[in-house]
Parts: structure tokens; C-alpha cells; sequence
């Protein structure tokens, strides 16, 4: 049975514990772009403020596997005004663009559905970066492999469960059967569309095959930064290639109208090579 | 908040380049092996000259590629599963189909080529001219060939199946955009290596012309639709330096001034040809290529 | 209010979040600006900083006026049985509304009030005892006053309720639309939904942190909530209550135990050389008397014993157990006057444990400057904080203005232990004592604090030995024996930590003749024969080897078998107010504790058959009151601790047993809590003529000027906070690329409305100026800001984080520079939560605006 989490935004307090937790399972360092050295104390100083509400990561990269956001919508007399937080990672698609694309199939689905990046097989070709319609997976120039969230395969490989949820203090992460953590998911749903927000939704259940890491949202998906609709690249291979070999029988079709023989060699003509 | 499919981060001196040295390749190999097939004694030159072209052209590729990698030592596993060893391929991927075709490929072009030097005497073994003459020309000709289709295009379909907004909407054309241009680009280092070697009767010249009249018309109506296509995402088209290699590199000095010259040339009479300028034509046809593919590879990732 | 506790207590801030998903509970947050905390409640409402009595008095008054208040008799019952609603005032009192805004028995000079005319009036005290007086007790026993008077009706114009209510008339819904600058339908939603949820059926809580207590008002905002709770029928009720959000982990533990310079452990009074406090006979009957009808009637049990546990065998009744030994305070030794008598070069030396003044320290230039008078200062920490680098590095030497050569302090910087380095207990916002083992050695030379200050401890005594001055003989006797068990360090490399199990049996107390630990403070005994270090802890180490902080049993409520909340496992204090005066429970909802008329009370008549009737708590929570006391027992007048409080006196800590509407005493800034405006304000106070605290801590010293009132140099508010990101001065957290990374730098919130009248850019520099000092900042433009209207002139707000200083993996200015020294009167809290300042867009010193 799969494995997954359940991201509840609207008990997620925006304290980027999980960012951290991740950091400190996974052993990743400060993402390197976000520093520089101090030629006096000779440390390293972050200096990646971006102004963007009280979101500095900006991104999921080769670094940042868990990112948490900030939307802020004020009208102008601040009546009803909200600020939406959500923390991401990767969703774990049960069709994953990063999986197809992979030519050396280093990106794998493991037993409990999870997707990883085999970091001892991963090329460094970075095909898998664009082949991700959620922007999850990126390259590092640490390891010279693409690196994401792995759902803390060797966490839940001997039953524990993902660093992130663990951390988190509100339960805003909960990681379990996804079809445990759908019920779950079902009856909050429920529950907020009761209180009047109607345009309360979850993603995951029908995005990308299924994504084993679902979310809870107030607003519509893009508002959190997620496509609305996405498309899992490879669907679109079949007609693609057709197009493509269609170009080529056109080429084809010009050089025989090109090149074909004129009848009887031109005097003054020489013929060459052999 | 826009957070999108991330950007691969692929530098134009690697991709770019590779996209454009594997055109050149394969267009001319194709070319080369339509005259081989279809063509008489006259196209002997053609085809000799297409055949030595295509593996050079196609060797400078895989130091692209590998130097482009994170980890460059394990470029094997593209072929190769890391951990059993056995052959591997993702049918999924158009990257690791296109390191078999590339593979294929390139062993067929290694072959012409060497058949080649066989037949022009360039290699003087005869053990190793009976062995070349059991194998059907007319065989690996045909394989290369498609197999060269494939490496033309593949890079188009690479591009359009991914989420990259600049290449997902840009699809299905990208792919036959490059097998086109891939065609042109191969003529045009076909006709400027015929010159080099001064085997180029007037009338190859003229078929040239005629061919490339046909696929430049092609190359900017897919162009076209391309950045129709592109919608809102076409601006990195239109705005900065990728603009300029586009429109100015590709558009223009690649396919609009040398079909201009092409029917001018055509419609005055063969008189008013002059080498110089069909040779100049055809360095912009090929810098024209290269401009193509680093703009639409670059702009994607912006 | 006055809290940001998704942000700053996110692990606690769990139960309400799960209060509200599971059953509905509403969360509203009413503070100046829009946090991570709004962002998870239902309603939010934004004030104006330092207008929160302007907000909670209008709540009294509006619940005082209120049908439901008025009409459900729950309210009346609850207020007349528990509160001192009921009793009369001295007909000397005059409220601020008869002194346009002071109380009576403000000195001439209007720096100091004398608080008799806010006495309650009294009947004629009882009848001394025949005999001379013995013990303490004894002393104590003849300054028993009368019963207070009181008018249970609650019509008596001088009794509190009427007093209250006539204090708060003006406090309307409009006034607090004047004042606070939020809406009136905000304020009403507010009251009105406090008012539904509370009553028999239903309990409120109020939440509060530094947004409350840094205030020169600090105290008295949190007493306007502590009265309208006990209005509300609040208090003592499972999901009511005021809670105090402390700031660091263990913090409460730090105040239980007394890092604070005014008390002794358990909240004793520290003698004082400026009071009539020359001997022990003195300084317990000034302290105590005034509250030995409560159960501070055992002060001398707590006061004794505390000597015992200091000073071992050589305390004894002959010398007063060593009270003429015990150092004595001669003013304010707070951290700001403090800092003042090193800048004045009265102090020689300084120990900082944990603490960053160059950064966390109010006017911290000011402070940093007064670091490079000291002879030495010895500073232990994780990393070179900034007050440890002052010397080399700080804006002051980089600027020219300190010279390192010239600095003749002697800096010690010691590497301290870590908290899984080290076993010990942590006391929380809750008064829950948990204990935490020692996960792994300090590497290298670092050490815990423990460990340090009893090694110097053993080091300085024998220096004592032959020392002729009276003050040695403190250090001398000190008992100062916790070395370890063999078996307590023998898993670890570091051999001579102290045992933290002998330092909380001793916090705990024990016999002194058998050693035997103590099992509860009723224990206690004021003729030397108990030892106590802390007596709100007794219990904690009930039996030898037992400690109930290392407990983990939990439940899904009250968990009493987890840790151990003090005193005596209460986790709701005053918890005898969850039944009503009959004893019986408010509701079957909210049974806590109530009283069992049947129950064996555990003790016989005099003819030996057992006694009926006692108070029970089927959850195990523990109860806070006599446990066979029943609820119609009146209390002897003639009495001290719970043998002179009634049946019905839930609130045993007080003189009379009952919730204060009204402080007669205790405060040194008035009975009732007033709007005052912030020391520094860019308006005048609407209510009243008396502008801010009178009796607000202020130093006039040179280095700390003050803003005038409503000074057009200065016209915008500024608050200071904290980030959930980052800890504090930053000392733990800006050293941490994990955490640098969240928070890289210095930025300042501002709204939109400000940033476009000064050309303010989002994600540029600004800098931000008082009479103290500059910093610069990036831009945060965002409407979570707004400007307010106060008094019909917009004033706008901007707010600082104060995380940063010059050190580490995050740089930024260090905001405190801006502050000035000024702070409560009552506990000498700094206002640190509202002030003004003047901002404007560009680099400090006139640097361009982009980044």
C-alpha cells in the first residue's frame, strides 16, 4: 500500500521546522547560492533576502528539499484579509515526468511508492529538472547528481515516518497510508467547505496519476504556486515524434524532388569522384 | 507566486552545440545516402563528400555531451545499467532512445566513412577492403539514415516533452523544426566541403539550390508556428539577446537572406551565380543553424 | 494578545490550533500587527502598540454593561464567592477619574505612591493571643488585620465592583476606536464573542507574552486581564485562565529558582538594606504580614527553611539561621540600572551565562559602551557572541569611537555545554517541571553552567577561609555539596559534573536531621528542622530517588502523571473556583474539581469515626486548596494561612482569599489598571491628563535621551518582536546556516501607505533613527502593516525583529541600538514593545536605496 503524506495548509504555521528537519536528516548544508564569505571572520553569511513576504528559500533546489511559502492577500481596507502559508516538497506522482525522462533509470518507484533519485546511478544529465511540471527536482552542483525529496526513503524503510512530519508541531504534515490519510484529508475537506470556504480544495487526488503527497488548499492551486491543471510531459511523446517524422518525410520528399537525375549527363560536365 | 518546471541549466557551448553538430551530421548523412540511393554516378561526389562528413561531425558530439554532465564518468549508465551491467532503455525517455540512436548511428557513419577511404584508396588493406565490400553499402546507408532522422529530430521531441513552458507549448513542431533545419544545415556544410575539395559541377550546385528552396520554406513557416505557439512565453523571443540570435541570427541571416539570394539567383540565370556568394550563403545557412538551436535552448531555460 | 504564539511558542501553539479544528474553538488574536498567529485564528483585530488597557478596560466595561453579565446569575455568583467584588474601599481613595489620571497618594514630586488611601475598609482587627510571641508565626498572628467590609449586593458605591465600573465608564466602544485605532465593530466582536464563551458552560483563556509585560504598563495590562477573566468567571476553569507565554525554554524556572535580583526561590522577598529588613524577625513580618492570611502565612516555614538550604549546619536560631550573612539589595539592581553603574564605573566585574547585552540589551549602544568600563567580564556561550567580540569588532571600534587598546576590560570567552550535554529540568510556560537526561559529552573544554558555577564555588570558599570581613562567612558556609554519584557519570567522559539530582532534592527540601526528602511543602516547619530551597518545588522529589519531572505518563487532558507542575502537581491554579460556592461543579462540562459530601475525608472525629466529605478531582489533577475543607467552613479570624480563609476562598494566595478586581496593594503604580500612553508616544493620551505611567522607571542619564510626546521628529511607532526563525539576540540561531538561511537579515515591516509617502521600495535599504541610535533594514512592504487612526490623526506603525548583530552566519544592524533604558515600575521590565522612531528610505549614513 502506498506511502505518503498529507500537507494540511491551513494549520500550517509557516515555522519552516520542516525545512530544517529535512536538512538535518538528510544532511544538507545552506544552500550554497544563498551564501557569501565574510573576508573578516571568514564564515560563511547568508545574504539570499528576497523580500518575498517571509519566504527566503524561494525554491525547491539541489539543496532545499522542503519550501515553505507565504501568499498574502490584503485587500486595501485589510477586511478579511488572509495570509495563506504552505509548506511543499515533491509529490510523489504515481506518473512522474522526472521518472520517464530519466535515460538511466536512476529516478526509481520504490515498494512503497515513493520516487527517488538512485544518487549513485544519477548521471548529472539534469533532463529530469524540466520533466517535472511541479518544479520539484534540481540539480546540485555538490553532488553533481539531481536531488529531491526522497519521503525519507530510509525513514519509512524501517518504519519511521518522513523526517518533516515528525517535526512539524501543528500535524500540518502527516505522512501514512494514502489511503488512510485521504479519509482524513476527506472529512477536513468537509469539514471547512461547512464553515464557508468554498473554494477549499484538495490536490493530489486526480494530478499527475495520483500524487502520493496531497494538499490541502484554501485558494486555487496556482495561487500556491502549483500548476492547476498539470500534464505529465510524456503523454504528449506519441504525437510529438509523429510530427517529428512527419518533418522528416518532408525533407525526404525534398531531396528526391531536389536531386533526382535530369536525364542524360551535360556536356562539359565531369564526372567525379570514382 | 509562479513557480514552474525548473530550467535544466544546460550551457550552449555543450547542448547548444551538440544539438547543431548532430543536425549538420545527420542531414548530410541523409542527403548523402538519398543520393547513394536514388542518385546516379553524378551524385557519387555528393554522397562521397556527405559520408565524410557525417562522422567527423558527429565525433565532436560525445565530449559535448559528457562534459555537460554532473558526473561526466558515469556517462555509461546511459546504455548501461549501473548496477547489473545489462543494456538499458527507457522508451519514455527520447534522451536514452537517443543514446541508442546515437550509438547506431554513429557506427553507421563510422562505416561509410571508412568505406570511403576504402574506395578512394586511402586505405591501402586489402583484407580490410574485402571485409568493407561484404557489407551492402546500400545497408548501413539506409540504417544510418534513419537512425540519422532520428538524431536530427529527437532533440526537438527532447525539448517539447518537457513541462518548460517555452517548449511544452512550442509542441510537436520543435522536433520537426530541427529535422528540417537539421536537412538544410547538412546540404549547406555538403556544398562548402565539395567546394573546398573542388568537386562541384554546376548542376549539384543547382540541386542544392532547388532543395534548399523547399526546406528553408519549411524552416520558417514551422518557425511561425512556433512562436504562435508560444503564446504569452514567446517574449524571451522578442526581448534580450536570444531575440537577436532568433530573429536576427536564425530568421534572417540563416533562412531569409539566403533564400533571397537562392531565387535571385534562380530567377536571373545561372550566369548570375557566383561562388563567392553561394559559399557565403551557406556559412549563414550553418550559422544560422547554430543560432537556432542556442536561442530556442537558452530562451527555454530563462 | 500581547503574544505571537504560533511564531513564538509554535510547539504549544498545537492545542489551539487543535481546539479550534476538532470542537470548534474560536482563536482571535488582537495585536498591532498581522503574524503567523493571526494567519490560524478566526478573527483578528489590530491595535495600535501599547493601547491594550485602552482595549481589555473597554471589555470590563462592556461586560460589566452587558445583558448576559447581568442577567446569567453564574456571573454574579462567581464574582461576589471568588472575587473581591464585594468589598469596600477606603473612602479615601480617589480613582484617576476624580484625578484626571492618578490615583490618590501620589507623592508631590509625583514619582512614588503611598498606597494607604487604596486600603480596603476593614473591621477591627481580632484579639491578639495572650502570651509573648515565640516563633515568626507568633509575630505574625498580632498583625492579623480585620476582615475586610463588604456589600455583597455590589451596590455599595464604595465597593471594588462600583469602583471598577466608575474607573472604566468612559472606556467605551468608541474611546477604544479612538485610542487603539482598530474598528468598534472589531472591539464588540471580540467582547461579545468573549462574553458567549464564557459562564457555566463554556470558559475563555487569554493568552500573553512580552507584548504584554515589556511595557512601562507591562504589569498592570496583564492585571486588566486577570480581572476581566475573573469577571468572566474565568479563573480556576478547565480552558480558562490567563497564560503567561515565558519566552525562553525554562525560563520559568529561571524566575522559580530567582535569576531575578528583587526575589528569593519561591517568590520570597529578597531583604532589602533600604527596608526595615535588619533582622530575619523584621524582614519576615514586613513581608509577610500583609499576606499571612494567605497561605504566605507560612512564610516563616518557607523563609527558614530556605536559610537552612543555603547555609547548612551553620544556620541556626541563635544567629537567625544566617540572615545577617544573607546579601541584601540596596536599590534597583535590574539589568538596566545595572548597566548604568558599569557605565558609571561602579562595577568591576560582570559573569554573562547565556545572555548577549551588546545586542539584547536596551539603548545597546549604550550598553556596548559600558561592557569597555568593566575590569573583566567573563562570558560563556556556544559561539563569540557579540558582547563576548565587543572588544574587536562591535560598530563602536569599527567606527573608531571604542579603541581596543584603550578597552581595559580583561574578556574571558568559556565554550558552554549545550542542552543535550547536560541533565537537568526544564520548567515551562505551564509551571510543568520536566526533567531531560544528558544525551552526550560537551566536546572538548565546553561545560554546563552547572558545572562551571559550582567549580568556581569550590574554588572561591576555601579563598574565604581565613578572611576576617563578616560577608566571607556567606561564602564560607555555603552548602555547596553536589558531587556526583559514581554511577551518575559513569556512562560519560566528563567525571565532575554536579548532580542534578542533589541540586533538586535540595531545591526540594528534606529533613535536616535524616536527610529524607520532604513529600510536600506542608512539611515545612519554620524552627530549622526542615531544609528548602524552593518550596513552591515540594513534592517534586517526593521519596528518595523518585523525581516526578522525569514522569512520563500521559492522558489526553490534565496528565497529571507527566512531569510535575508546581505547587504540589496543581495544573490549574485556584482551581477550587471550577465548583461553586456549595461546592458543586459549574457544570457537568466543566467538572475539574468539586466536592464530595460522602468521600472518607482521611480523617476521624474525636470519637474516632471517620469523617465525611472532601474535595476530589477524578481527572488526578491536583487539587489547589485544603483538601478537607468544606465549602461552607468559615474561616477562623484569627488565623494565619488556610486556617483563616473560608470554604469559598479559592484564591489562597491572597490576604483575603479572593480574585483582586481591585489591588489595595502590591503594585506601585495604581489599584486598577489605567490607559497610559507608552513612554514614548506620537500622541497625547485621550483619557486622561496624566500622559504616560508616573511612576514609570526612567534614567536621565547622558547616552539615554528621551523623545518628547508627540515629537514631530519622531512621529512613527515602532515595535520590536521576534521570529519563530530565529532565537532572540540571534546567539543560537544566526551561528546555524540552516537557520541563517530562513532569516538572512535585518528587515522592517512597514505598510504600503508609509512606504509610499517616503519612497520606500520593498526589498531596499531603509534606515530607521531615535535619539539613540540608527540602523538600517531591508524594506518589507506588506499590508499586514497598516496605519492606524488615533484620536482623528493617522499614526503609522513599523515594526523591527530584533535578531541581529554583527556576528555569525546572519548580519544585520543590531535594533536595539534605537531603544531607550525605561521600564515598569513594578518589576523594572524594559519597554522594549513600543517606542518612536523616524524612518527613512537609503543605507545608514546615506548610502543609496537599492539593495
Amino acid at each position: 500500500m502506498p506511502k505518503g503524506m498529507f500537507v494540511d495548509t491551513t494549520v500550517c504555521i509557516g515555522c519552516k521546522a520542516c525545512q530544517v528537519a529535512c536538512k538535518q536528516w538528510n544532511g544538507l548544508p545552506g544552500d550554497p547560492g544563498d551564501f557569501r564569505e565574510d573576508p573578516a571572520e571568514k564564515i560563511p553569511v547568508a545574504v539570499n533576502f528576497t523580500g518575498n513576504s517571509y519566504d527566503n528559500t524561494a525554491d525547491l533546489t539541489g539543496t532545499n528539499w522542503r519550501h515553505v511559502m507565504f501568499i498574502e492577500q490584503f485587500p486595501e481596507n485589510r477586511s478579511g484579509g488572509r495570509w495563506l502559508i504552505s509548506s511543499d516538497s515533491c509529490k510523489h506522482c504515481n506518473d512522474a515526468g522526472c521518472l520517464n525522462a530519466c535515460p538511466t533509470g536512476a529516478i526509481v518507484r520504490t515498494d512503497l511508492g515513493n520516487v527517488v533519485v538512485r544518487q549513485d546511478v544519477c548521471i548529472g544529465c539534469k533532463y529530469c529538472l524540466p520533466s517535472c511540471p511541479f518544479g520539484v527536482v534540481s540539480f546540485s552542483h555538490l553532488t553533481g547528481t539531481a536531488r529531491k525529496c526522497t519521503l525519507c526513503d530510509d525513514r519509512i524503510h524501517n518504519n519511521l515516518g518522513t523526517a518533516c512530519a515528525k517535526a512539524c508541531p501543528t500535524g500540518s504534515i502527516a505522512y501514512g497510508e494514502v489511503a488512510d490519510l485521504k479519509k482524513r484529508a476527506d472529512a477536513r475537506l468537509a469539514r471547512l467547505k461547512s464553515l464557508g470556504h468554498d473554494k477549499a480544495n484538495l490536490y493530489g487526488y486526480k494530478e499527475a496519476g495520483g500524487l502520493n503527497v496531497f494538499y490541502l488548499f484554501l485558494d486555487s492551486p496556482t495561487v500556491y504556486g502549483q500548476p492547476e491543471r498539470p500534464v505529465v510531459p510524456q503523454g504528449r511523446l506519441v504525437l510529438s515524434s509523429a510530427v517529428t517524422v512527419a518533418g522528416a518525410l518532408a525533407v525526404g520528399a525534398a531531396a528526391l524532388v531536389a536531386f533526382r537525375e535530369r536525364g542524360q549527363v551535360e556536356p562539359g560536365e565531369e564526372e567525379v569522384g570514382k | 507566486m509562479s513557480i514552474g518546471a525548473h530550467a535544466p541549466g544546460w550551457e550552449w557551448y555543450y547542448i547548444g552545440l551538440y544539438f547543431f553538430f548532430g543536425g549538420v551530421s545527420a542531414g548530410a548523412y541523409f542527403i548523402g545516402s538519398l543520393a547513394e540511393f536514388f542518385g546516379g554516378a553524378r551524385h557519387r561526389g555528393i554522397s562521397r563528400t556527405a559520408f565524410y562528413i557525417a562522422f567527423p561531425t558527429l565525433l565532436v558530439t560525445p565530449p559535448l555531451l559528457i562534459g555537460d554532465l554532473g558526473q561526466p564518468l558515469r556517462f555509461w549508465h546511459l546504455l548501461f545499467d549501473a548496477r547489473s551491467g545489462f543494456p538499458y532503455v527507457n522508451f519514455s525517455s527520447p534522451m536514452s532512445v537517443g543514446s541508442w540512436a546515437l550509438v547506431l548511428y554513429g557506427a553507421m557513419t563510422l562505416l561509410s566513412f571508412l568505406d570511403n577511404l576504402v574506395s578512394e584508396g586511402k586505405i591501402d588493406s586489402a583484407p580490410f577492403a574485402r571485409l568493407y565490400s561484404r557489407f551492402p553499402r546500400k545497408l548501413y546507408a539506409a540504417v544510418g539514415s534513419a537512425a540519422g532522422f532520428f538524431i536530427a529530430g529527437y532533440t526537438g521531441v527532447l525539448l517539447n516533452v518537457t513541462a518548460r513552458p517555452l517548449w511544452a507549448l512550442t509542441d510537436p513542431l520543435v522536433g520537426a523544426l530541427f529535422t528540417v533545419s537539421a536537412g538544410s544545415t547538412g546540404a549547406a556544410a555538403i556544398f562548402l566541403v565539395m567546394t573546398w575539395r573542388r568537386v562541384h559541377p554546376a548542376a549539384e550546385l543547382e540541386e542544392f539550390e532547388r532543395f534548399d528552396r523547399i526546406v528553408k520554406v519549411l524552416e520558417i513557416a514551422l518557425a511561425i508556428g512556433i512562436v504562435i505557439a508560444a503564446g504569452k512565453y514567446a517574449g524571451v523571443l522578442f526581448r534580450g539577446p536570444y531575440a537577436v540570435m532568433f530573429w536576427g541570427g536564425a530568421i534572417f541571416l540563416g533562412t531569409m537572406v539566403p533564400l533571397t539570394a537562392n531565387w535571385y539567383a534562380h530567377l536571373a540565370g545561372r550566369h548570375a551565380r557566383s561562388e563567392a556568394v553561394a559559399v557565403l550563403m551557406a556559412c549563414l545557412v550553418l550559422f544560422g543553424g547554430l543560432l537556432l538551436r542556442i536561442s530556442l535552448v537558452q530562451a527555454g531555460q530563462l | 494578545m500581547g503574544s505571537n504564539m504560533a511564531e513564538c511558542h509554535p510547539v504549544a501553539f498545537r492545542w489551539p490550533l487543535q481546539a479550534k479544528t476538532g470542537h470548534g474553538a474560536v482563536l482571535m488574536h488582537v495585536d498591532p500587527r498581522f503574524t503567523r498567529t493571526s494567519a490560524l485564528c478566526d478573527v483578528h483585530v489590530a491595535i495600535r502598540a501599547g493601547s491594550d488597557i485602552a482595549f481589555l478596560g473597554g471589555l470590563i466595561r462592556h461586560v460589566l454593561g452587558s445583558e448576559r453579565w447581568n442577567k446569567d446569575p453564574f456571573f454574579r455568583e462567581y464574582a461576589v464567592n471568588f472575587t473581591n467584588a464585594a468589598t469596600l474601599v477606603s473612602p479615601d481613595y480617589k480613582d484617576t477619574e476624580d484625578l484626571d489620571g492618578v490615583f490618590s497618594g501620589l507623592s508631590p514630586d509625583g514619582k512614588k505612591y503611598d498606597n494607604a488611601s487604596w486600603a480596603y475598609q476593614r473591621e477591627k482587627p481580632p484579639a491578639p493571643p495572650a502570651g509573648k510571641p515565640a516563633t515568626l508565626s507568633d509575630l505574625l498572628l498580632r498583625k492579623v488585620p480585620g476582615r475586610p467590609k463588604t456589600d455583597p449586593s455590589l451596590s455599595n458605591p464604595r465597593c471594588v465592583l462600583q469602583v471598577v465600573r466608575r474607573h472604566y465608564a468612559r472606556y467605551t466602544p468608541e474611546m477604544v476606536e479612538r485610542v487603539c485605532g482598530c474598528s468598534k465593530e472589531g472591539f464588540l466582536q471580540v467582547a461579545n464573542t468573549l462574553l458567549e464563551n464564557s459562564g457555566r458552560e463554556k470558559t475563555s483563556n487569554i493568552t500573553y507574552a512580552v507584548g504584554w509585560t515589556q511595557h512601562t504598563v507591562g504589569v498592570q495590562i496583564i492585571r486588566t486581564a486577570a480581572m476581566l477573566q475573573a469577571l468572566l468567571g474565568n479563573i480556576g476553569r478547565p480552558g480558562g485562565g490567563v497564560l503567561a507565554l515565558r519566552g525562553h525554554a525554562t525560563i520559568q524556572g529561571s524566575t522559580d529558582i530567582a535569576t531575578l535580583y528583587h526575589s528569593l526561590p519561591g517568590y520570597l522577598n529578597m531583604p532589602d538594606a533600604r527596608k526595615a529588613h535588619d533582622t530575619l524577625k523584621e524582614f519576615v513580618v514586613m513581608e509577610a504580614a500583609p499576606v499571612a492570611t494567605s497561605f504566605w502565612g507560612n512564610y516563616p516555614k518557607f523563609a527558614v527553611s530556605y536559610l537552612k538550604a543555603q547555609f547548612g549546619e551553620a544556620a541556626t536560631e541563635a544567629n537567625d539561621y544566617g540572615y545577617d550573612y544573607h546579601p541584601k539589595i540596596t536599590g534597583d539592581h535590574s539589568h538596566m540600572p545595572m548597566f548604568i553603574a558599569i557605565a558609571e564605573g561602579k562595577i568591576k566585574g560582570l559573569l554573562v551565562m547565556g545572555q548577549n547585552p551588546a545586542v539584547g540589551g536596551q539603548n545597546a549602544r549604550y550598553q556596548r559602551k559600558a561592557l569597555a568600563k568593566l575590569d573583566w567580564l567573563v562570558v560563556r556561550d556556544f559561539f563569540e557572541t557579540e558582547t563576548a567580540a565587543f572588544w574587536r569588532n562591535s560598530p563602536e571600534v569599527r567606527s573608531g569611537e571604542l579603541v581596543p587598546k584603550d578597552i581595559k576590560t580583561e574578556v574571558f570567552f568559556l565554550p558552554a555545554a549545550a542542552l543535550p550535554e547536560m541533565e537537568g529540568t526544564f520548567t515551562n510556560t505551564q509551571r510543568l517541571v520536566q526533567a531531560h537526561d544528558k544525551a552526550v559529552d560537551p566536546p572538548d573544554e565546553a561545560r554546563s553552567d552547572t558545572w562551571f558555577t559550582y567549580h568556581l564555588g569550590k574554588l572561591l570558599k576555601p579563598m574565604y577561609k581565613d578572611t576576617a570581613d563578616p560577608r566571607g562567612w556567606a561564602i564560607r558556609n555555603l552548602t555547596w555539596e553536589y558531587e556526583p554519584e559514581p554511577r551518575e557519570v559513569a556512562a560519560w567522559r566528563v567525571k565532575d559534573e554536579p548532580s542534578a539530582y542533589k541540586i533538586l532534592k535540595e531545591i526540594n527540601g528534606y529533613t535536616v536531621a535524616d536527610g529524607k526528602p520532604l513529600p510536600t511543602f506542608a512539611a515545612l516547619k519554620e524552627d530549622g528542622s526542615t531544609a528548602c530551597g524552593a518550596w513552591i518545588y515540594g513534592g517534586i522529589i517526593p521519596e528518595e530517588g523518585k523525581n516526578r519531572a522525569a514522569s512520563r505518563k500521559g492522558d489526553a487532558w490534565i496528565s497529571p502523571g507527566w512531569g510535575f507542575a508546581w505547587p504540589g502537581n496543581r495544573h490549574i491554579m485556584y482551581n477550587r473556583a471550577s465548583a461553586d460556592a456549595g461546592g458543586r461543579p459549574w457544570s457537568e462540562r466543566k467538572k475539574l474539581v468539586y466536592w464530595d459530601p460522602n468521600a472518607d475525608s482521611g480523617t476521624k472525629d474525636p470519637k474516632g469515626n471517620p469523617v465525611p466529605g472532601k474535595w476530589v478531582a477524578p481527572s488526578g489533577e491536583g487539587i489547589d486548596f485544603q483538601v478537607t475543607k468544606p465549602p461552607a467552613f468559615r474561616g477562623k479570624d484569627l488565623a494565619l494561612g488556610f486556617d483563616g480563609l473560608s470554604g469559598n476562598d479559592a484564591f489562597i494566595m491572597r490576604g483575603d482569599g479572593k480574585a483582586w478586581l481591585f489591588a489595595p496593594s502590591g503594585l506601585v503604580d495604581g489599584p486598577l489598571p489605567t490607559h497610559y500612553e507608552p513612554y514614548e508616544s506620537p500622541v497625547r493620551n485621550p483619557l486622561y491628563a496624566q500622559q504616560s505611567n508616573p511612576v514609570a522607571k526612567v534614567w536621565k542619564v547622558e547616552g539615554n535621551p528621551y523623545h518628547k510626546t508627540a515629537d514631530p521628529q519622531f512621529p512613527i511607532v515602532l515595535s520590536t518582536y521576534r521570529l519563530t526563525e530565529h532565537h532572540l539576540s540571534g546567539t543560537m540561531s544566526r551561528w546555524l546556516p540552516w537557520l541563517a538561511e530562513l532569516m538572512p537579515e535585518l528587515f522592517c515591516e512597514i505598510s504600503p501607505e508609509l512606504a509610499g509617502e517616503k519612497g520606500i521600495r520593498n526589498g531596499e535599504y531603509v534606515t530607521i533613527r531615535t535619539a539613540r541610535g540608527e540602523v538600517q533594514a531591508r524594506a518589507l512592504v506588506t499590508r499586514r502593516m497598516r496605519p492606524f487612526r488615533v484620536d482623528g490623526k493617522v499614526v503609522h506603525q513599523v515594526g523591527l525583529p530584533w535578531h541581529w548583530g554583527w556576528q555569525g552566519s546572519a548580519h544585520g544592524d543590531v535594533v536595539n541600538n534605537l531603544t531607550p533604558l525605561v521600564g515598569d515600575p513594578n518589576v523594572s521590565i524594559h519597554e522594549g514593545k513600543v517606542l518612536t522612531c523616524d524612518i527613512k528610505a537609503g543605507k545608514r549614513g546615506g548610502g543609496a536605496q537599492h539593495a
